[in-house]
């Protein structure tokens, strides 16, 4: 029961922090895609504009939300709520910060015992990434119901765009990160951490000291570049967002919605651009992993410290996605194929059989 | 003449034979009718209270692993996935059919979930409801333009379609029913360990064909050998928990496996040779779908080839 409690505890916060932050995302997206084009920005609401994702959100709710005549409409209607369902159960596996031994824990009043907090909803799942890849599967779902629904050409165009994009980029993802498991040994997102940490310490020759070099990015370079390839493309930011160019399909698969149905396809998209980048933090940076920070350390300074630097990675990747938007062109379609087909995952299937080799032969 | 009454007795005396009985009669009510007209509704109405019986009926095989939450998610998973099974066929509109399908494997997803089978949930969701059906749906869109095609919306031969079907899942739910469930010892863990273990002693695995290719000693070589040679480890640590229940002093046995390790050590030693007749399958099949496929001259000649350019008649001088 308590454990129970705890999970729903646990859920409630992860929910609320991950919406609130969309929210401010979409001013930071505002405020970098500004920078970037030497504009000043949003600066109306508030001092920096931090009242704006307020008035953003209060517009999204008020205008009218208009539904087309032409539209399938039970389809129509279930396309964001899937957007919206598929991104979040998502951070159902995701280490936030210590999980299991480094844990801290609290004693409850009134004789209840000890409990410990794992920063993570779902600890000592086995297949941790395997859940966030089947979930990431079903988000295809949201774009392809909502371009076919809306009865509307450009709307339809862009989601089949996105069905072939999604299904042909899952591939290199789901490839890319078989190195890291390997050496790793688990497909939990937590052990991986733990086992960067524990290889960044043990390095022969003085590396130890640094600390770092057990990262996924220094161990598994390809993989890491695949995987953040991929990533855009699972994400459908630019330069891979096919399935919404402005200049030639209006808005893509979200042409035909309004109002907060609208806002809950951005919502769903943010919060994959979140998850990536948890993804990509736990797999190849290391996690909370920092010189100076390891496992060993138990108690709630530490604990509330790991989880400090992990978010502040997070941050830093997501800037960094927002900022390849205003680098670099949109892909042509067929580039966008071919990329995937006979450049990412011959590479990826490469970088694979090359680890297992290694692997193979280093086995005392 | 006995034995065929004993067999007719035994028969309607199961439980299972009226589910199917019921289940398929609403299911043929329910089939769309061919060329695309639609029946009474009174045959629907029909169809849905036989399909329903034959649902109530079949849930009486269904034993939930545990008390209220596991057991309320079994019964809506699997209530789910038999009518998301119908709704699959008996759609009239093929988007339609691909997405109660989608719903299917989910429910399925669940039902794997509840066996604490984790890899074969996430599996199942990442092959069926990411890949295979998303393609459904994209070939299903673009082929669906214009309208919906008369044999899209109706079944070929409904008939016979449901009676093979569900000749299948009698046949299914008798082996089931007719399962031994071993001889209950112990409690606890031990007795769970010994009740799974006797019914997959039953089934075939390549440490079996042993036996049936010839005796150990039999100059087996190379892959065969390797094939069946017994070293399974999951299999082993169950054994070992049987026996723990015999000797109560060897309880410390019990060896917690990750779930996808436990996979893959049965995969690659109780099924070896399963898994490498499937794989050699898969890649005669690829191998085909590259040969049959239509290699068409690109749109744009390459300007460096001056026969492709003088084929399709270059505008440049």
């Amino acid at each position: 029961m308590l454990v129970l409690i705890g999970i729903v505890i646990k859920m409630l916060v992860v929910v609320g922090v991950t919406q609130g932050a969309v929210a401010y995302l979409i001013l930071v997206e505002r405020k970098v895609a500004a920078y970037a084009q030497d504009r000043i920005g949003p600066n109306r609401c508030g001092p920096f504009a931090l009242i704006q994702p307020l008035a953003d959100g209060a517009k999204m709710l008020l205008k009218e939300d208009v539904i087309p005549g032409y539209v399938n409409k039970p389809l129509y209607l279930l396309a964001p709520l899937i957007a919206i369902v598929t991104a979040t159960i998502g951070f159902a596996v995701v280490p936030f910060g210590p999980v299991g031994v480094s844990a801290p824990g609290v004693s409850l009043p009134f004789g209840m015992g000890d409990y410990k907090v794992d920063f993570q909803i779902a600890p000592a799942i086995d297949i941790g990434i395997v859940y966030v890849f089947a979930v990431g599967s079903l988000a295809v779902y949201a774009v392809i119901l909502a371009g076919w629904a809306s009865n509307n050409k450009y709307s339809f165009i862009g989601g089949l765009r996105s069905s072939a994009q999604l299904i042909s980029y899952e591939i290199p993802l789901g490839l890319s990160i078989l190195p890291t498991v390997l050496l790793a040994g688990s497909l939990d997102l937590n052990a991986i951490i733990n086992y960067q940490d524990a290889l960044g310490e043990s390095l022969p020759f003085g590396l130890g000291s640094l600390g770092f070099l057990g990262w996924g990015v220094f161990t598994c370079p390809i993989g890491f570049l695949i995987f953040l390839t991929s990533a855009f493309a699972e994400t459908n930011r630019l330069p891979f967002d096919l399935p919404e160019s402005e200049q030639e399909l209006i808005g893509g698969f979200h042409t035909e919605y309004s109002a907060m149905k609208f806002g809950m396809f951005f919502l769903g998209e943010y919060l994959h651009v979140i998850t990536v980048s948890f993804l990509t933090v736990v797999l190849f940076f290391g996690g909370w992993d920092l010189p100076g920070l390891s496992q060993e350390q138990v108690g709630w300074i530490p604990a509330l410290l790991k989880t400090g630097v992990l978010v502040g990675k997070v941050a830093l990747m997501i800037v960094f996605m927002m900022w390849i938007r205003w680098t670099l062109p949109r892909f042509r379609y067929d580039q966008l194929m071919d990329l995937a087909w006979k450049a990412l995952i011959p590479l990826a299937l490469v970088n694979l059989v090359a680890m297992m080799v290694f692997l193979q032969a280093t086995r005392s | 003449m006995d034995v065929i009454l004993n067999f007719i007795g035994s028969v309607l005396g199961m439980t299972g034979t009226y589910a199917v009985l019921f289940g398929g009669l609403g299911t043929y009510l329910l089939l769309p009718h061919r060329h695309g007209a639609i029946r009474p509704r009174a045959a629907h109405g029909a169809g849905l209270i036989a399909v329903a019986l034959g649902l109530l009926i079949y849930m009486t095989y269904w034993r939930p692993p545990g008390l209220l939450l596991p057991a309320v998610f079994l019964y809506v998973f699997g209530a789910t996935s038999v009518i998301g099974a119908v709704l699959t066929i008996t759609s009239r509109d093929p988007v339609a059919s691909a997405l109660w399908f989608a719903s299917v494997v989910l429910s399925t997803a669940g039902l794997f979930l509840l066996a604490e089978a984790p890899f074969l949930a996430a599996g199942t969701i990442i092959v069926y409801a990411g890949a295979v059906i998303v393609t459904f749906l994209f070939v299903i869109m673009l082929a669906q333009m214009e309208g919906k095609a008369d044999y899209d919306r109706a079944a070929r031969s409904p008939g016979w379609a449901t009676l093979t079907s569900f000749i299948i899942l009698w046949c299914l739910l008798a082996s089931i029913a007719t399962l031994k469930t071993g001889e209950k010892v112990g409690t606890g863990i031990h007795h769970l360990a010994r009740n799974r273990l006797e019914p997959e002693k039953q089934l075939l695995r390549s440490r079996d064909l042993e036996a049936y290719i010839g005796s150990p000693d039999a100059n087996m070589t190379g892959v065969v050998r390797r094939a069946v040679s017994p070293m399974s480890l999951v299999a082993d640590a169950r054994l070992a928990e049987g026996e723990a229940a015999d000797n109560p002093e060897a309880t410390s046995v019990l060896v917690h496996r990750p779930n996808v390790a436990g996979i893959a050590a049965s995969m690659y030693t109780d099924h070896l040779a399963s898994v490498a007749i499937a794989g050699a399958l898969l890649f005669v099949a690829l191998v085909g779908a590259v040969a049959i496929t239509n290699p068409r001259m690109p749109v744009r000649p390459s300007s460096s080839d001056p026969a492709q350019r003088a084929a399709v008649g270059s505008v440049r001088p």
